[in-house]
């Protein structure tokens, strides 16, 4: 256990310096004058003019080396201070609290939404491979996966905003404005889930183990949720903690079409106004949490599986 | 940019069988979408950039089977043109993806020690980096190019190739049967294509089935946030992004390029799912 | 699945409940995210919403009247303005408002960038219960400056101490209750506001990027008001019946920024070649669903004298079009393109992505120039590359959407626009010493008879010259649920004039 942690503590480490060095280095190469692209970010389209980008300049101080820039930072990090946007002069943390909790607000409840989905009919499917359950999953999960999640979130609405009156078509506030965007991004999810759960419980059911407690005169049942949830368990687990992580950061389209303030909207319009503290902090954070979220299912897989632990 | 392990290594079948029909039945699809996107450029002169403004979004008739865009340009070029360049880039967006990841896969499973600890190492912290963030950086180092977009996001896909490729071979490397081989004197490259490769092909083929679909819908997500876009290419993910607002007025419009991704990643699908129950 | 069933039906039925249900919240969803608090930045999200105020007001036809200034006069050499602050208004902390206060917010302003930069102010001042404006030299359109959302008056409390607003504490019918930055703002009625008390008690703002979300939330019933609807589905919510879809011309033209400077596009009849070219009528009605929206002219009917009456012309003449650049020396090879000793006429047109309909019309000019064998790459990049592209002089075409009426009196945006070195958003590489010397003299004329015919030679100098290819004047569009009386649309944006609406009963 302890090395495990140790090296996932190693791993943070290099994740903060690399985001750092990496996104300096790319923000640095990114083409367009960094003064116009902030006062565009700023003041609009309307407004972003000669002047204003001379402001700016002038304000933040862009003339800095990129090295010392970079040194800046990375002090500051220590401090556990990540700077201020160049674009809206909050504090990054501040932004990146507000817009990381919506995200994980919308992500918990997709993944949540899509266990309940994906898992049981995958395992249905699993248990009778070539089966009609399973030829028609296959047919639905690849149905979700070739339509945009921006098709499959205006669908949903029509059908339970406008037709139906049943959700809020968009917006955030109360739970069920999480609802719309979360069951969007669920069955994408679900699909996948579905087909992992589908695959883990066909190579479990084929195995000798399963055969034996079948012998050994356990009912179907008890051989099911034994032998078989267990080990179907740490592979769907361990696949939907890693989904957790991707819809925190790219669920941008879902974030859009509901106008959700969520960090992969965050992110984007960070970059296009070169907002350099904004990107570095966002990007630090989404690491750092892929790392933490490795840990906890490093830690749940143990807990599940104890062969595990001995490796 | 979610990538899709579908694939549990364990239990993989070594089969060595010629198509089955399900296979038959994916190249059939996968020759169809090849046919229109190659094959009917070379027997008519549609010009997918062609505009008529008092022809918008027409429906399907005699003149134009697949009916008009929201520009008036026709869609059946325009879905030749796009399934070309989206069946072209998607494919070789898998290939860069997956040639390194199972390579290093391979090699890391293979050697073990310090080189499987580097490359573990590496691929966790790439893994850490915010995927949208990297194809963003990307495609604004180089804006209005689609290498870019797909090698950005083939830079991301490419881990998970790895990881999977790296399981399966620590596990088959004590396996028997490579053992005996081993024993037995066989040289590395024996080794790869008798037991390690036939193993692996099934799992990469899924991935890369699936990866395909990603590329492809990843590019339409960009382009849905506008990054991207450049007209007045056909490609199957800017098209559903742009085709989008007329989606009252001309569902058929937009489930073009929608179909065309759904008979890709189907196709490749059965192809890859020759795991016999 | 059942329980998921369940517990979709339970979580609906919640939701139909809290949200359909008339809370008394006017639900307004736009596509303008609340950016900042500091007015320099999106001072125009709390002007609309009628939380901060400026000293001047304006009317429908864009005259000035009385805001928080009671009222104003002008020195005989046109050099000092004095605005009489209102007596009596308070800030939403209680605080009262003084002329010190006002000058202190217009000095605030005058410092960072944004439109009172085009006056060629020297100093604001403070004489008893006047704000002094000194000018070093006259400047008409003052007022409509001063009624600009980046010269709104706000609380000194609201200020931090770099002089950046980080909270609005303003004057208007409606305070802020809660802001949530970028995307969500609610307000509430001030009551000690110093005008007639709202009819309606409370508001709330949601910023809506994707056209289609804000017309599906229109449906839905999610939305009261809906401003800027996508063509696509304007006539789909047309056709609603719980809707009334508003349209208003507003002084939004589209156009082609060029660059005169090129060796393509020096001459003015290289500029009317591309001109003819455009089928300003298809795009019109193919692409943005008004057919009267087609440009014959730069400026707009809702612009008044700067219109030009007798005009027609937005047709299209290919035939023409190659003639003129026949006679520059331009030919065609077999596949119709032109070329002029050796070199292909290639252009890229730059244009953004904020705006959605730019990138289509980009798209169309593109198939349109190619007929006429002009080849077009066309890139779709951030608003910034346009004025960084006209400073370094790399930029050759740009697709813009400028509005001239960011203040309420056009001459403020045709200053930045037309002035010696073009504008940011205006001209490039060309300049008119008569137009130039137009634009002084409205600064100082004050017999509208005598403006009335220099604005309209300027719009025919334009209209001549081309230094910006007109293609469509923009309509500002709202859908509104028939539970809400009283909506109007402002043709110049400041305001969404919540004060002035009602519940139907």
């Amino acid at each position: 256990m302890i090395p495990v942690l140790s090296y996932r503590l190693m791993q943070a480490v290099l994740v903060a310096l690399m985001v750092g060095v990496l996104t300096f280095i790319l923000t640095h190469a990114l083409p367009g004058d960094m003064a116009f692209r902030i006062a565009a970010g700023r003041y609009g389209y309307d407004y972003v003019n000669a002047a204003a980008a001379a402001a700016v300049g002038a304000e933040l101080g862009l003339g800095l080396p990129a090295w010392q820039a970079l040194g800046y930072w990375l002090w500051d990090l220590l401090r556990l201070d990540l700077g201020q946007s160049l674009v809206s002069g909050e504090a990054v943390v501040d932004e990146l609290r507000h817009q990381l909790g919506h995200s994980l607000q919308l992500a918990v409840a997709a993944v949540g939404l899509s266990m309940l989905l994906g898992p049981p009919i995958g395992i249905l499917a699993g248990l009778h491979p070539g089966g009609r359950i399973d030829r028609l999953t296959l047919l639905l999960a690849t149905v979700l996966r070739a339509l945009p999640q921006f098709v499959i979130g205006i669908l949903l609405v029509m059908l339970l905003a406008v037709q139906l009156g049943w959700l809020p078509a968009a917006g955030h506030g109360t739970a069920a404005h999480t609802l719309l965007p979360a069951l969007t991004l669920a069955l994408g999810l679900a699909a996948v889930a579905c087909r992992v759960s589908r695959n883990a419980m066909q190579d479990v059911a084929g195995s000798a183990f399963y055969a034996f407690g079948r012998t050994k005169g356990l009912s179907e049942r008890r051989v099911f949720s034994r032998h078989g949830l267990r080990n179907v368990a740490v592979p769907v687990l361990a696949h939907q903690a890693m989904q957790l992580v991707y819809l925190i950061e790219g669920v941008v389209v879902v974030e859009t079409l509901f106008a959700w303030p969520g960090i992969g909207h965050a992110l984007v319009h960070a970059i296009v106004a070169r907002d350099v503290p904004m990107i570095q902090g966002t990007a630090l954070v989404l690491g750092l949490m892929f790392v933490l979220m490795n840990a906890l299912v490093d830690l749940l897989c143990h807990r599940i599986d104890p062969r595990r632990r001995e490796a | 940019m979610q990538t899709a392990t579908l694939v549990t290594p364990a239990a993989v079948t070594v089969e060595r069988r010629l198509l089955n029909s399900r296979q038959r039945l994916g190249v059939g699809l996968l020759l169809a979408l090849a046919l229109l996107g190659f094959g009917l450029p070379l027997i008519s002169d549609l010009d997918p950039a062609r505009q008529n403004l008092s022809q918008i979004l027409a429906a399907p008739s005699l003149a134009e089977p697949f009916g008009t865009d929201h520009l008036g340009r026709s869609m059946l070029a325009r879905m030749a043109s796009a399934v070309q360049l989206s069946l072209g880039l998607a494919l070789l967006g898998v290939v860069t993806a997956a040639v390194p990841g199972v390579l290093l896969g391979v090699l890391a499973g293979w050697r073990g020690g310090w080189v499987d600890r580097c490359l573990t190492v590496l691929a966790d912290t790439l893994l850490a980096l915010p995927g949208l963030l990297l194809v963003l950086l990307l495609v604004a180092i180089a804006p209005g190019s689609f290498w870019a977009l797909y090698v950005g996001i083939a830079l991301v896909l490419w881990i998970e190739y790895f990881r999977v490729v790296r399981q399966t071979t620590v596990r088959l490397m004590v396996s028997p049967q490579i053992e005996a081989s081993r024993l037995l004197g066989f040289g590395p490259g024996y080794i790869l294509r008798r037991h390690l490769w036939p193993a692996l092909a099934p799992v990469v083929l899924t991935l890369g089935a699936f990866g395909a679909a990603t590329a492809i819908l990843a590019i339409a997500a960009l382009g849905f946030v506008s990054v991207g876009l450049r007209p007045p290419t056909a490609e199957l993910g800017l098209m559903m992004t742009e085709l989008l607002p007329y989606y009252h007025d001309a569902p058929w419009v937009l489930l073009q390029p929608i179909t065309a991704v759904f008979l890709l990643v189907l196709a490749l699908n059965l192809l890859a799912g020759g795991r016999k129950p | 699945m059942i329980k998921l069933r369940s517990i979709l039906i339970g979580a609906s039925m919640l939701a139909a409940v809290s949200v359909h249900a008339s809370d008394g919240v006017l639900d307004i969803v736009a596509p303008w995210e609340v950016g900042s608090t500091d007015p320099a930045k999106a001072g125009y999200v709390y002007t609309r919403l009628q939380i901060g105020e400026t000293l001047v007001e304006v009317n429908d036809q864009g005259k000035p009247r009385p805001g928080l200034a009671e009222s104003w006069t002008i020195s005989d050499d046109q050099l000092s303005w004095r605005f009489t602050v209102r007596q009596g208004v308070r800030f939403h902390d209680g605080s009262p408002l003084t002329a010190e206060v006002a000058a202190r917010a217009l000095q605030r302003a005058l410092a960072k960038p944004g439109m009172l930069a085009v006056a060629p102010i020297e100093a604001i001042g403070v004489d008893g219960d006047q704000v002094v404006v000194r000018l070093s030299s006259p400047f008409a359109p003052l007022p409509a400056l001063l009624a600009h959302s980046s010269t709104q008056i706000l609380a000194p409390a609201s200020y931090n101490e770099a002089g950046e607003a980080s909270q609005v504490i303003g004057t208007g019918p409606y305070r802020i209750e809660r802001l949530q930055m970028p995307q969500k703002l609610s307000a509430t009625v001030f009551n000690d506001y110093w005008g007639e008390t709202p009819a309606i008690a409370k508001l709330s703002y949601l910023a809506a990027g994707r056209g289609e979300t804000r017309a599906l939330m229109a449906q839905s019933g999610d939305a009261d008001i809906v401003f800027t609807l996508d063509p696509a589905s304007q006539a789909r919510l047309q056709r609603d019946s719980r809707l009334e879809v508003h349209g208003v011309a507003i002084s939004r033209t589209l156009s082609l920024k060029i660059n005169a400077g090129h060796p393509f596009l020096a001459d003015p009849k290289a500029r009317q070649a591309l001109s003819l070219a455009l089928d300003r009528r298809g795009m019109a009605a193919g692409l943005l669903r008004t057919p009267e929206a087609a440009a014959s002219q730069l400026f707009p009917p809702t612009m008044g004298d700067w219109h030009l009456q007798a005009l027609s012309g937005a047709e299209r003449d290919l035939e023409q079009a190659r003639a003129l650049l026949a006679g520059l020396g331009w030919k065609a090879d077999d596949k119709g393109m032109l070329s002029r000793n050796g070199k292909p006429f290639t252009l890229t047109l730059t244009t953004f992505a904020d705006r959605p309909e730019l990138p289509l019309l980009a798209t169309a000019i593109q198939a349109q120039l190619r007929e006429l064998g002009v080849a077009l790459v066309v890139n779709v990049s951030n608003a910034s590359e346009i004025p960084a592209g006209h400073r370094d002089g790399s930029l050759q075409l740009a697709l813009v959407a400028r509005n001239f009426a960011l203040v309420s009196d056009p001459l403020g945006t045709l200053l930045q626009d037309f002035g010696p070195r073009g504008g940011d958003w205006g001209a490039m590489n060309w300049h008119s010493a008569r137009l130039g010397e137009i634009l002084q003299q409205l600064l100082q004329e004050t017999d509208s008879q005598t403006a009335l015919g220099l604005r309209q030679e300027a719009a025919r100098l334009l209209h001549r010259e081309l230094p910006m290819i007109p293609l469509a004047w923009y309509q500002q569009s709202a859908a509104v649920s028939s539970k809400v009386a009283g909506f109007s649309i402002d043709p110049f944006e400041r305001s969404y004039r919540v004060s002035d609406m009602r519940w139907v009963q």
